[in-house]
């Protein structure tokens, strides 16, 4: 008996180890030993073909160009978005909430969004802010046609005009996790407090709002993830980076770098910035989690 | 009566979101049954812009391909991440916590920070001229969020159940083919849906990944079709029409599971 238990925990071991074997080597094959890569081809001038090891000058070098700040800037700029992308989901979801009749329907309507690719977006969201377009119809059509819009000609008014259309595609993402986390709430919390004679303002910042943290910390962690990673395919379909640098993001600069002008290196190495900027993203928000439970 | 006030202003404003969030759609139906003419200025519909798009893009065969991709990858992330997970989660050694670490670890990895190198690899594997290169890179892509999630999965059953199999003589790979397998359906079909949708409407890996137009997706194809500064809006938004049907289709049936995906990374 002792000797098969020793057989099947031998056994257990061994299909474990073959059982992670094919996603070890997918993952290690196509995103472990790339990002290696990407770490050691940072430091060099990269043509595709032959690696020039150039240390560190390569991110000093960076570091110098005002372009590469104008790049980041703009990402700084979307961020600025992101409270708006989250409170807009969070009232949405509140009244969404109160379960009107066909709330569900709406639910569905919100979330519509989701499945559609940036592509699609995109080329909608060209014709809205388009000098022809809805935007300046629908003006037109309350009287004020005479503020005549042209955001994708400025460098500031294209990013505007992507940073809107951002948070229209985030929305529905974020109201389904708020509607979630509201699911999961206590009422009988709600109407002790309301005994005691709490507000509804009291309420909602004493104890709604602290349920609905862990929820609150994913959206906010979703919403940057795509605000720094998600919007190539915007940028590419909507102003190409453009006008000047005005809408190139780093992802996007990562692209333009390697496949419009050939530079391998520098694009490596931007790569690696992002993943700098993400990780340190990750792990903030882990520690953050951690020190609250 | 002041109940009934409140719920028509809430309907009101849910009303006036609904029809932000659901007007592109809009624009695209209407304008995509117009020709170039209309679409200035002229009055009426017409299939002009449907006839257009068909000479323009090859749809048929870039959403067949579109199909062939996102199947194959699905596939591959599918038996990849059932196994990891599995592994993960029921036949723990002890270096399991330092394979979850490096999966759970791979998912903070941006795709453009490796799309370079992989590029590279790619073309010098020539994987670049079929569909391969693209299957193998979105596989790679979709397994660490899909092991996590059959990793959470299977922990949720019942080790006694997994033993009594074992006691009953099964191996550990019937166990798993037998048993969890078909237990875990709910999350399969969750991990296919968000796959589906993220694989059908990626536009930066098949643009790089697929170098032969001929495998091109009709993401791509649209993509390519709009940086070709096509001014033909309605030939382009009957193309996007036609590219979004699928997912949102997808996206009707399987609401739930998407949901269910998506809040899936907060661990309840």
């Amino acid at each position: 008996m002792k000797i098969k238990r020793r057989d099947l925990g031998h056994q257990r071991r061994r299909v474990g180890v073959f059982f992670m074997m094919p996603a070890l080597i997918l993952v290690s094959a196509f995103l472990g030993i790339p990002i290696i890569q990407a770490i050691y081809y940072s430091f060099t001038q990269w043509d595709g073909l032959t690696a020039l090891w150039t240390g560190v000058s390569t991110y000093t070098h960076e570091l110098r160009d005002p372009i590469f700040w104008r790049v980041l800037e703009n990402n700084g700029l979307l961020l600025i978005g992101i409270p708006i992308a989250m409170l807009l989901p969070m009232g949405i979801a509140f009244l969404l909430n109160e379960k009107v009749p066909g709330w569900k329907i709406f639910r569905s309507i919100y979330f519509l969004p989701t499945a559609i690719s940036w592509v699609v977006i995109g080329m909608v969201s060209l014709r809205f802010f388009a000098q022809q377009g809805l935007l300046n119809g629908i003006l037109k059509g309350f009287g004020l046609g005479f503020i005549h819009t042209d955001l994708l000609s400025s460098e500031r008014g294209a990013l505007l005009a992507v940073s809107i259309t951002f948070i229209w595609s985030m929305v529905g993402t974020n109201t389904i996790i708020f509607l979630t986390g509201m699911a999961t709430l206590d009422n009988s919390l709600n109407e002790a407090a309301r005994m005691d004679g709490a507000s509804n303002y009291r309420i909602f910042r004493s104890i709604t709002l602290p349920q609905l943290q862990r929820f609150i910390q994913f959206s906010f962690i979703i919403t940057v993830i795509s605000a720094f990673t998600a919007l190539f395919s915007l940028i590419f379909v909507m102003t190409g980076g453009g006008p000047g640098f005005g809408t190139t993001t780093l992802e996007f600069f990562i692209y333009q770098s390697a496949f419009s002008r050939g530079d391998f290196g520098t694009g490596a190495m931007l790569g690696v910035i992002l993943f700098l900027i993400m990780t340190v993203l990750g792990v903030g928000q882990l520690a953050i989690m951690r020190s609250k439970e | 009566m002041i109940m009934k006030r409140k719920q028509i202003v809430v309907f009101t404003i849910m009303v006036l979101f609904a029809v932000v969030m659901i007007y592109p759609f809009y624009f695209m139906i209407n304008t995509s049954f117009e020709s170039n003419a209309q679409f200035l200025g002229a009055s009426g519909h017409s299939f002009a812009s449907w006839h257009k798009l068909f000479q323009a893009l090859p749809v048929g065969r870039q959403l067949w391909n579109s199909t062939a991709v996102c199947v194959c990858s699905i596939l591959i992330i599918l038996v990849v991440s059932t196994m990891a997970g599995y592994s993960l989660a029921k036949l723990r050694s002890k270096l399991s916590w330092l394979y979850f670490l490096g999966i759970v670890g791979a998912m903070l990895i941006p795709l453009q920070s490796i799309i370079i190198p992989a590029y590279i690899n790619a073309s010098h594997l020539n994987l670049l001229s079929g569909y391969w290169g693209a299957i193998f890179l979105y596989s790679a892509l979709g397994t660490p969020f899909a092991t996590f999630l059959m990793t959470s999965y299977f922990r949720g059953l019942p080790d006694d159940l997994i033993e009594a199999a074992i006691c009953d003589g099964l191996s550990y790979r019937r166990v798993f083919t037998k048993i969890a397998l078909p237990l875990a359906v709910p999350a399969v079909v969750t991990i296919i849906v968000l796959q589906f949708i993220q694989i059908w409407d990626d536009l930066l890996v098949g643009l790089l990944f697929i170098q032969d137009p001929n495998y091109r997706t009709i993401t791509v194809g649209l993509g390519a079709l709009s940086a070709g500064r096509t001014t033909d809006i309605p030939v382009l938004m009957a193309g996007s029409l036609i590219s979004a049907i699928p997912a949102v289709t997808v996206y009707l049936i399987f609401q739930r599971q998407l949901v269910n995906g998506l809040t899936a990374g907060i661990g309840k």
